[in-house]
């Protein structure tokens, strides 16, 4: 069956029926989305001395930073157990990080995801860590179980660089997703059963970039020193998390709340209008861990 | 004899001046010469990376697919250091064409206009410049007074250097200029772009595509904003093809063919006329839609 067009007026008919949120595009209520999901749990995880410089983590301190985030989630106190509930030594698993060249999620993230893995039991050469290279990657071809990590930015097209956007190189055309904001880039995780897969999300905020300039979408006076990991089951409660804090900082240093150039609005409809998980922050449980100081939330 | 010699070089002289011209098309341009290598203290570092149709995303990302709505060419990136202050990076975009270099120039229009080039904006620390089928981005990665006269500095060097200017779509002239908005041109033929300014539908309903040419304009009267879509066909088919398919998927209600007044209860109009396909979104009143339509097609 041919898919219906969505056009600009459908989104229209929902603002004028809910005239209250009308103006919010992000808060469009489409039909057909999924029964409301549980409250889910985000652990937001920082520590002072968590970089060692500009841009470069100390890989100790975010081993600590990620084993203590996971154990809290899972609720189980030994680190290779907490693990061991979400990823079975049998597993095939594929890490799914980003290559930004200006902020990617570094070696430091990456690798302490690595060894618990395989603290887990699952044989190395049954681990892969890939970006633009998923869909060839023979790893993530055969994976049994995902854990998407990626930083947190603002981004040209989807407004926010999110654990839902991270997944785009699954899909062979991108660009396909690209319109109105990547409203529908949750369908990624639906249609290609990602949801399921995915393990683990982790939004790396330890040095998150709020603002989008130039080019290149990035500068270095637009990131800040937060310090911290974003940890769910949930990508959207993850995201949502992220998207709060960005703004929040947004709004510090603009001294006004400046929207993003591209709203990040694909995190809400990935709730309202595609059910993978909760943005709305009533329907997150979120624990804070470590360090206090400008956490924004 | 004699007139054998000349031959020859009529033939020699031709032939030459065809290779300069074969070497001078999109993309075989050495973009390393229109850039200077120091301004103002800052001094190129490293040697120039080129990035191609393929290679973009390794240099900009998930962007990169904006240019490639342009059908840009190939891009040389220099990098300027100068000691105790911000990095300035410089990216050349050879775009092929013209119509390019100015369509991706419109899809960034904030700052202050600063005279250079065919078109110019500055803001924070970045100057972008159109000139000829080149578009140039030259970005301070921190704001300062040094960096930003640097930053003008060389953009006026790079602007010289270019010997070409380009013409603009003449689609831009059918734009009324009664309340456009300043700054508000989009000009572009690609449904992705089209959508990141103005979200149409998802998929391709106008069917935009390289052989189209599109401008969108935004209007400001004191009833609020409305827009102005022209799209130029190849052929009056593919034009009549367009407006069907528009009335079709994004009308198909309406009781009198090309006006509806949508659920925002804003009006929507649509006209054809030969190969031109004019859109007015969101205005205020029947009237208002009918007499945008009519200030293209008068």
């Amino acid at each position: 069956m041919k898919k219906k067009t969505l056009t600009r007026r459908d989104f229209l008919k929902v603002a004028a029926v809910t005239p209250v949120m009308g103006a919010v595009a992000g808060s469009l209520k489409i039909p057909a989305a999924e029964k409301p999901l549980q409250k889910s749990k985000v652990v937001l995880i920082r520590d002072e001395n968590a970089l060692l410089s500009f841009k470069k983590p100390d890989a100790e301190i975010v081993q600590r930073m990620l084993d203590e985030a996971v154990t809290t989630l899972v609720g189980e106190k030994d680190v290779t157990k907490a693990w061991k509930t979400l990823i079975s030594p049998n597993d095939i698993v594929g890490i799914k990080t980003n290559i930004m060249r200006y902020l990617p999620t570094t070696f430091e993230v990456e690798n302490a995801i690595k060894k618990r893995i395989l603290d887990a039991g699952v044989a190395e050469n049954n681990i892969g860590i890939d970006d633009r290279g998923v869909r060839k990657n023979p790893i993530f071809k055969k994976a049994t179980a995902l854990i998407n990590a990626r930083p947190a930015r603002t981004h040209h097209w989807s407004g926010m660089g999110s654990c839902i956007k991270n997944y785009i190189m699954f899909v062979p055309k991108a660009f396909e997703y690209h319109g109105d904001s990547c409203a529908d880039l949750a369908t990624i995780w639906k249609d290609l059963n990602l949801k399921d897969k995915t393990k683990l999300n982790i939004l790396v905020m330890l040095n998150p970039q709020f603002h989008t300039v130039g080019p290149h979408s990035y500068a270095d006076k637009y990131i800040w020193e937060y310090k911290g990991l974003i940890v769910s089951k949930d990508p959207v409660a993850a995201d949502s998390t992220g998207l709060r804090i960005i703004e929040a900082k947004r709004k510090e240093y603009f001294g006004e709340d400046v929207p993003m150039k591209t709203p990040a609005k694909h995190i809400r409809l990935a709730e309202t209008r595609h059910g993978l998980g909760v943005a709305d922050p009533a329907k997150i449980e979120l624990i804070k861990l470590g360090w206090e100081d400008g956490i924004l939330i | 004899m004699k007139t054998k010699i000349w031959g020859v070089i009529f033939l020699l002289i031709a032939g030459g001046m065809a290779q300069m011209c074969k070497n001078r098309k999109a993309g075989d341009i050495d973009l390393g010469t229109l850039m200077p290598h120091e301004v103002n203290e800052w001094k190129s570092q490293g040697a120039d990376k080129i990035y191609t149709e393929e290679t973009i995303f390794d240099y900009i990302n998930g962007a990169g697919e904006i240019y490639r709505a342009y059908n840009y060419k190939k891009l040389q990136a220099r990098n300027f250091t100068r000691e105790g202050y911000p990095q300035i990076i410089a990216d050349l975009f050879d775009m092929g064409e013209a119509k390019n270099a100015f369509g991706i120039f419109t899809h960034n229009l904030e700052g202050e206009k600063v005279g250079i080039g065919q078109g110019s904006l500055y803001s924070g620390g970045l100057l972008q410049i159109w000139k000829g089928r080149y578009f140039v981005s030259l970005f301070a990665e921190e704001e300062t007074n040094e960096s930003k006269a640097a930053v003008l500095a060389m953009g006026k060097k790079v602007a010289s250097s270019i010997n070409e200017d380009g013409q603009l779509p003449s689609i831009i002239e059918l734009l009324p200029e009664e309340n456009l908005k300043k700054n508000s041109i989009r000009y572009f033929y690609n449904h992705l772009i089209l959508n990141y300014h103005f979200f149409l539908a998802d998929d391709n309903i106008l069917n935009l595509a390289e052989n189209t040419d599109a401008v969108l304009g935004t209007y400001q009267t004191e009833n609020g904003k409305h827009w102005l879509l022209l799209v130029n066909y190849p052929n009056k088919e593919n034009a009549v093809k367009a407006y069907n398919n528009f009335l079709n998927v994004y009308m198909p209600e309406a009781l009198e063919e090309g006006i509806l007044q949508t659920e925002n209860a804003k009006w929507t109009a649509v006209k054809i006329k030969q190969i031109l396909l004019t859109i007015v979104f969101d205005a205020p009143s029947k009237g208002a839609a009918k007499k945008m339509l009519f200030a293209v097609h008068k």
